[in-house]
């Protein structure tokens, strides 16, 4: 069972407002118009606050638009129902946290299988892919450890390899590196590298590290809710 | 959780789902404990009517009522399928064994033969047959009321009573109206008899059956005395003749014939005090439920609490399932398993509770609750009914749970 493959994501006037109304209102995208063609490499930059983390959420249909359009190959899917967003989420999305957010009561292995449990996988076919998943990551032989027996950097490689569980078309990483070390930095940009090569997936990284967005073919530089910058390089 | 090394806050979790198991089985214990020995004692009463050698009782309301017991006895015997018919006279007295302390006993005055041909199947292997009173009839004593002719003074000690005070065939054992010896008579024990299983306690059990003419002397119940209820009982217990007493048309015929002689006394069928000790059981079993309602009300609102603080400490991982695309379905079925799971563990040790309670008042409780104990009844259809309930109503509670689960905003969890 392979995810869906990688979308043209296209965003029109993407607006995303908290509290809408309110005093404490806030206007966290104010206007995006962005398109992510399939196999593209993306950094996104910028200062804290300024609608990143928001952006990611509404590509990965954690969140939808205040006003705008996010479309899948033309095919709106950001006023989409939960239960729509969430089916798409689940075939077409692999998330990677800065904190790995592992779920500290399953092994490895387990973690990894969650979103193929989701999808009603058999459980013999789960148990090979994310024992196949573990050996792309390096870790064959930590499939039975829990995430509090592992380093930073193996609960990342565990991350990333759930987030691969579906095979997603669209990776998207909110400073998948933030907590590491350099060499398992380089370690897991490596493999996402390798990852989004390999299937044409789309990858969008948000970072503060120059070295990882160095890596990205196309970057994007945000303040303040818009795009300041969106520069591919030749 | 598995694994070698378990994170505080899954200890805390494992501390509140022992907690909510506890109040679920405190829920389900409660009426298992209540309805199974409400229920025994029920059945128990209900076997003793269906074992009654007699199925007609005339009864009149006030103490002692029921006036020219012999006589009416004698007309109620001339009805057509009547048997027999047997006054008896309850009452306690005190008696003062030999050498031993007085204490008051309940005395039961009868007519022998006729009290024998009145006695269930269960009852009449309790009893010497014939009954040693000497007088079988009650008649030289009684001499037509005159209470002229000689009295026998026998009496019948019952087995609990004569191990008590070590009281044998043969003894005397002197028996007055009052705790005042000097009031007293000699009586010869004759014979002693078993008790019955009853819920009245051992000392309920303290009993002895002599000639319905000597109590109602002893007591003053005789006529020519100038009592107000001569030669008097409580009932006089009504035995059919043959098949009439599975037969309600001609058990209801012999009812209303018997009715017609006494029309002043109430003539009840037991059958139909069957059926009102049945409808008051059923208003009593309704007040048990209500009352263990309350205890599981609490159980229940424990365990949506419980489940509640869980999702409150799983926020994150609701947030992180959600994220990797578990559909709101699943993350409230997850809930509502957690709640199932808690609350059939919590069941079943209600279950298990409650039966060891049951268990251990009937082997080491004293009285009435030890007897009542040891009565009980476990149904269990009634048993898996409550289980049942206790079971979808916790899955009412984990949806209103499972409701603030569904609430959670995904990104917010996650930040």
């Amino acid at each position: 069972m392979n995810g869906l493959r990688p979308p043209r994501i296209e965003l029109r006037s993407v607006v995303r407002t908290y509290a809408a109304g309110g005093a404490d209102e806030v206007r966290a995208l104010q206007g995006i118009d962005l398109t992510f063609a399939p196999g593209e490499f993306v950094s996104v930059e910028g200062p804290s606050g300024c609608g990143k983390t928001t952006l990611l959420n509404l590509l990965g249909l954690l969140d939808a638009p205040t006003s705008g359009e996010l479309t899948w190959d033309g095919r709106p899917v950001g006023d989409r129902p939960e239960r729509v967003r969430a089916r798409l989420r689940l075939e077409g999305v692999g998330f990677i946290f800065q904190r790995f957010y592992l779920l500290p009561t399953l092994t490895a292995a387990e973690n990894v299988e969650l979103p193929m449990r989701a999808r009603r996988l058999p459980r013999a076919d789960r148990r090979a892919r994310a024992d196949a998943l573990l050996a792309e990551v390096g870790l064959a032989g930590r499939a039975r450890a829990y995430p509090h027996q592992l380093s930073g950097g193996e609960e990342q490689r565990v991350a990333v390899a759930r987030a691969l569980g579906n095979r997603p078309g669209l990776l998207l990483a909110d400073e998948p590196t933030g907590e590491l070390d350099t060499a398992n930095s380089r370690a897991i940009l490596d493999l996402l590298e390798r990852v989004r090569a390999a299937r044409d997936a789309t990858l969008l990284v948000v970072t503060h590290n120059p070295e990882v967005a160095a890596r990205a073919g196309r970057h994007l530089e945000m303040r303040d809710g818009r795009v300041v910058r969106d520069v591919a390089e030749a | 959780m598995r694994g070698p090394f378990r994170p505080r806050p899954l200890r805390h979790a494992r501390l509140q789902a022992v907690l909510a198991i506890a109040a679920m089985a405190a829920a389900v214990s409660l009426p298992v404990v209540l309805v199974s020995v409400g229920g025994g004692v029920e059945d128990h009463e209900l076997t003793a009517i269906e074992n009654s050698g007699y199925q007609i009782v005339v009864s009149a309301g006030g103490e002692h009522g029921i006036e020219h017991s012999h006589a009416l006895a004698a007309t109620i015997d001339r009805v057509t399928g009547v048997a027999e018919a047997s006054p008896v006279l309850s009452i306690a007295i005190d008696a003062f064994p030999s050498g031993g302390s007085a204490s008051p006993v309940l005395a039961e005055g009868v007519i022998p033969d006729a009290f024998s041909a009145t006695l269930g199947p269960t009852e009449s292997d309790l009893f010497p047959n014939p009954l040693p009173l000497g007088d079988p009839s009650d008649t030289v004593h009684f001499a037509n009321g005159s209470y002229a002719g000689p009295a026998t003074d026998d009496v019948l000690v019952s087995s609990p009573y004569a191990a008590s005070a070590h009281l044998t065939v043969g003894a005397t054992l002197d028996l007055g109206p009052t705790a005042s010896q000097s009031q007293a008579s000699p009586y010869t024990i004759t014979g002693i008899f078993g008790v019955p299983k009853t819920i009245l306690g051992p000392v309920g059990a303290f009993a002895l059956v002599l000639p319905l003419s000597d109590l109602q002397v002893m007591c003053g119940y005789a006529s020519g005395n100038g009592t107000v209820v001569p030669d008097a009982s409580d009932t006089i217990q009504v035995a059919v003749s043959g098949a009439i007493s599975v037969d309600p048309a001609k058990l209801s015929a012999v009812e209303s014939a018997i009715q017609s002689q006494v029309p002043y006394y109430q003539v009840t069928s037991l059958t139909q005090e069957a059926a009102q000790l049945e409808a008051a059981d059923s208003v009593l079993t309704g007040f048990y439920l209500a009352l263990s309602s309350v205890g599981l009300v609490v159980g229940l609102l424990f365990l949506a609490l419980v489940l509640l603080r869980r999702i409150e400490a799983d926020r994150r991982s609701i947030g992180i399932r959600r994220a990797l695309g578990l559909s709101r379905g699943s993350i409230a079925m997850s809930v509502v398993v957690d709640g199932l799971v808690l609350a059939a563990a919590g069941a079943v040790a209600g279950l298990l509770g409650g039966y060891a309670v049951v268990a251990a008042l009937a082997a080491d409780a004293t009285g009435t609750v030890q007897e009542a104990a040891s009565l009980a009844v476990f149904d269990p259809r009634l048993l898996g009914g409550i289980v049942a309930a206790v079971l979808v109503l916790s899955i009412v509670a984990s949806l209103v749970a499972a409701r603030s689960a569904l609430r959670i905003e995904v990104a917010e969890a996650l930040r």
